[in-house]
């Protein structure tokens, strides 16, 4: 049976409550106030990423409308982030919370050292868009629902734990304040308007369900970034004689084969470094090769996954 | 630096007897699917003794374990091990029968160690105690599997047999606190299956590394009880829908789920494949491609008691018998999926169609699939018999007896 414009509403604000990403583990530190300097940069970094795809999202969404007056209100997000004139809106925005928080405007700009896990997440968002109707499209905006309240709970945060940002720097915060309840009115009454049949109002919750998986991997991308990677104490690692240079990885339940590239990865993880300074590193010693920081994050999320390799939290010492 | 590439391996390997097909996830090297006639053993199933103090009635021991003696001594073991180190073994799984049945098993784990290899007991946690634990660990132990038979004390030590589900639980402890690595296993059948969310929360409660949830093999004793443990259909659907919801969320434990073959369209990969990753040391000696191989009849496997291991793996006849792809019927023999699945299990396809070249029968291609089909029908409410041949008092209590 098709649910009332009500239960329909409590049933995606429960989406919210249940899975938006302001419980997740990341953003309860950011808030908290125990996020170190290079975190934050971390995320200001890789959430530019995200930013950059919220209009290109926006636009997708604006062409699948037959209908001007959708269009009239929808196309005022996009001038939101990407401003009328250089210089201006919710990206610019961001680029100066990026130089307020250290880091250099033209290296986030240029999309320099985004985590292969975010772009996939945000990737996956664009997709989802492009691949769907108008309705779950919207739907999966809807997370803007929640981002009022978490826009509010940040510049406390902020104001009140990094005080070494500059305040100037959280205008961004400042303006989704605003825009975000705004926009995401409009939405839910669309939302609640046109799905109609219970087909598509489970089409809607399911939507927004998707949105909220792509908000939460993007957080778990930064924050394994930031982990303390080291060789499982499960795991033995010993000379691979049939290959020479690679390196066995014995587990309870499998034994992993690193080539010579892995092997130099796993040397490094020593549960001092962080997997972006172990990233770096090899970066650094491998100037010449193109990639090297993602292989290194999608090769230790492999081998986490695998077992082979413990995220530690906090240093050993 | 090139690409960090790496190849997963993960063995198949039994778990109380009872055997786990190897994982989706290992992708293993194209190399290995072409017929090579002794590929190297990866894992080698130590079967240290027969001996038991539990009864299970779906023990995967041969049903004539009583009559198979412990012939392989302390040094011989370490012989074992050795050789098996020399041939490329990386794991081994020391089992039974219940290993810690041997008082001589700390020097059995030590020299285990001390070849070379990864040590993994596969223990049903008594007679072994946590001081004795503990001594394996200092002896080079590197993990645990334990079984339990079912959530809660009365259920589990009514299929064991005997009390012993609280002496289980300390085991578990303690190799938490010891630092080892702990997997939990329970094979699954009608009387249990509808408690997978109560064995997932104690699993999570032991803080194991990883949960086996391994339906039934209907081989060894669990062939003669099949009626009264083949699960009904609901049942199973009911307890994957449990487990697949729990597998979404990435929190520990690990949850490895695996169908009983009479319910799946296809068999499963056995061993890994006969004779082609894995090695099985029976208690007295024989070498085997898994555990129930004895059973067949006209195969000749070599005793590692009086040979050397590596002759026994490559050159025994029985060893050899259904290496590779030659001796494949159809539909197997053209089938694409032959590289995955070796046509499934031999000794399933003997002990249920008469010949161990047929078509593992739990293949929804095999002529002879009706046998699985009829069986699946005929589960029935019967009492168990238990390992070693005492019949279930009645219903589901189930007589105990003390641990010696």
């Amino acid at each position: 049976m098709t649910w009332s414009r009500e239960e329909l509403a409590a049933r995606l604000r429960r989406v919210g409550s249940e899975r938006y990403h302001d419980k997740h583990p990341f953003n309860l530190r950011m808030h908290e106030g125990t996020l170190a300097p290079a975190e934050i940069r971390c995320w200001v970094r890789n959430r530019y990423y995200y930013q950059t795809r919220i209009p290109v999202k926006d636009a997708a969404i604006l062409a699948k409308s037959p209908e001007a007056d959708f269009r009239r209100q929808w196309i005022s997000r996009i001038h939101d982030h990407d401003g009328r004139a250089p210089g201006e809106g919710g990206l610019e925005l961001w680029l100066r919370l990026a130089e307020a928080v250290g880091l250099e405007r033209e290296d986030v700009a240029g999309l320099r050292g985004v985590l292969p896990g975010v772009r996939r997440a945000c990737d996956a968002y664009v997709a989802f868009v492009e691949s769907n109707d108008l309705l779950a499209s919207v739907a999966s905006s809807l997370t803007e629902l929640f981002a009022g309240d978490i826009m509010r709970e940040r510049i406390a945060a902020f104001e009140k734990h990094y005080a070494w940002v500059d305040a100037e720097g959280l205008a961004y915060f400042r303006s989704r304040t605003s825009q975000a309840p705004r926009d995401a009115a409009f939405g839910l009454a669309f939302v609640l308007d046109r799905a109609t049949t219970r087909e598509d109002q489970e089409r809607c919750v399911a939507a927004l369900e998707r949105k909220c998986e792509i908000l939460w991997s993007l957080l778990d991308a930064i924050e394994a970034a930031q982990r303390r990677p080291r060789l499982s104490p499960h795991a033995v690692s010993r000379e691979d004689e049939e290959r020479p240079g690679g390196l066995l990885a014995v587990l309870p339940e499998r034994a992993v084969r690193l080539n010579p590239a892995g092997r130099e990865i796993l040397e490094l993880c020593d549960g001092e470094r962080t997997a972006e300074a172990v990233a770096a590193l090899l970066a650094e010693r491998h100037r010449e090769e193109p990639r090297v920081e993602d292989d290194v994050h999608e090769f230790l999320a492999d081998m986490t996954r695998l077992g082979v390799v413990e995220l530690r939290k906090e240093a050993e010492s | 630096m090139s690409r960090p590439a790496s190849g997963a391996r993960s063995e198949a390997k039994p778990s109380e007897g009872h055997q786990v097909g190897s994982e989706a996830e290992s992708a293993e090297p194209n190399e290995d699917h072409q017929l090579v006639a002794a590929p190297r053993p990866w894992n080698l199933i130590a079967e240290l003794t027969y001996r038991c103090p539990l009864r299970c009635p779906y023990c995967s021991n041969p049903l004539d374990h009583a009559e198979i003696r412990d012939g392989l001594d302390t040094a011989a073991w370490g012989r074992v091990f050795r050789e098996a180190a020399a041939l490329g073994v990386v794991h081994v799984g020391l089992t039974g029968g219940e290993p810690s049945a041997r008082r001589d098993l700390e020097a059995i784990v030590r020299a285990a160690a001390e070849a070379g290899l990864y040590p993994h007991l596969v223990t049903a946690g008594v007679p072994l105690d946590p001081s004795g634990l503990a001594k394996l660990a200092g002896a080079g132990l590197r993990s645990v599997q334990l079984s339990v038979q079912d959530a809660t004390a009365e259920r589990s030590d009514a299929i064991a047999g005997t009390a012993c589900f609280e002496r289980k639980l300390a085991i578990a402890r303690a190799a938490r606190a010891l630092g080892l690595a702990l997997t939990l296993n329970v094979v699954l059948h009608r009387r249990n299956l509808a408690r997978v969310a109560a064995l997932i929360e104690l699993a999570r409660s032991l803080d194991a590394d990883r949960l086996e949830l391994a339906n039934a093999q209907y081989d060894g004793w669990a062939l003669r009880n099949r009626e009264a443990l083949l699960p009904w259909r609901e049942q199973l659907d009911a307890a994957e829908a449990v487990v697949r919801a729990e597998q979404a969320h990435p929190a520990r434990p690990e949850i490895l789920w695996v169908l009983p073959d009479y319910f799946a369209a296809r068999p499963k990969p056995c061993m890994g494949g006969w004779g082609r990753r894995l090695l099985v040391v029976a208690p007295d000696g024989l070498v085997l491609p898994c555990h129930a191989a004895r059973g067949l009849p006209g195969l000749a496997f070599w005793s590692a008691a009086e040979r050397e291991l590596g002759a026994c793996w490559e050159e025994a006849p029985g060893m050899n018998a259904f290496r590779g792809e030659a001796w494949m019927r159809d539909p197997c023999r053209t089938c694409p999926e032959r590289t995955r699945d070796f046509g499934g299990c031999r000794c399933q396809a003997f002990r249920l169609t008469g010949e161990a070249a047929n078509t593992d029968p739990a293949c929804a291609l095999a002529p002879r699939h009706a046998v699985v089909e009829t069986a699946r029908r005929g589960a029935a409410e019967r009492p168990l018999v238990y390992r070693g041949g005492a019949l279930e008092a009645d219903g589901e209590s189930a007589p105990t007896v003390r641990v010696p």
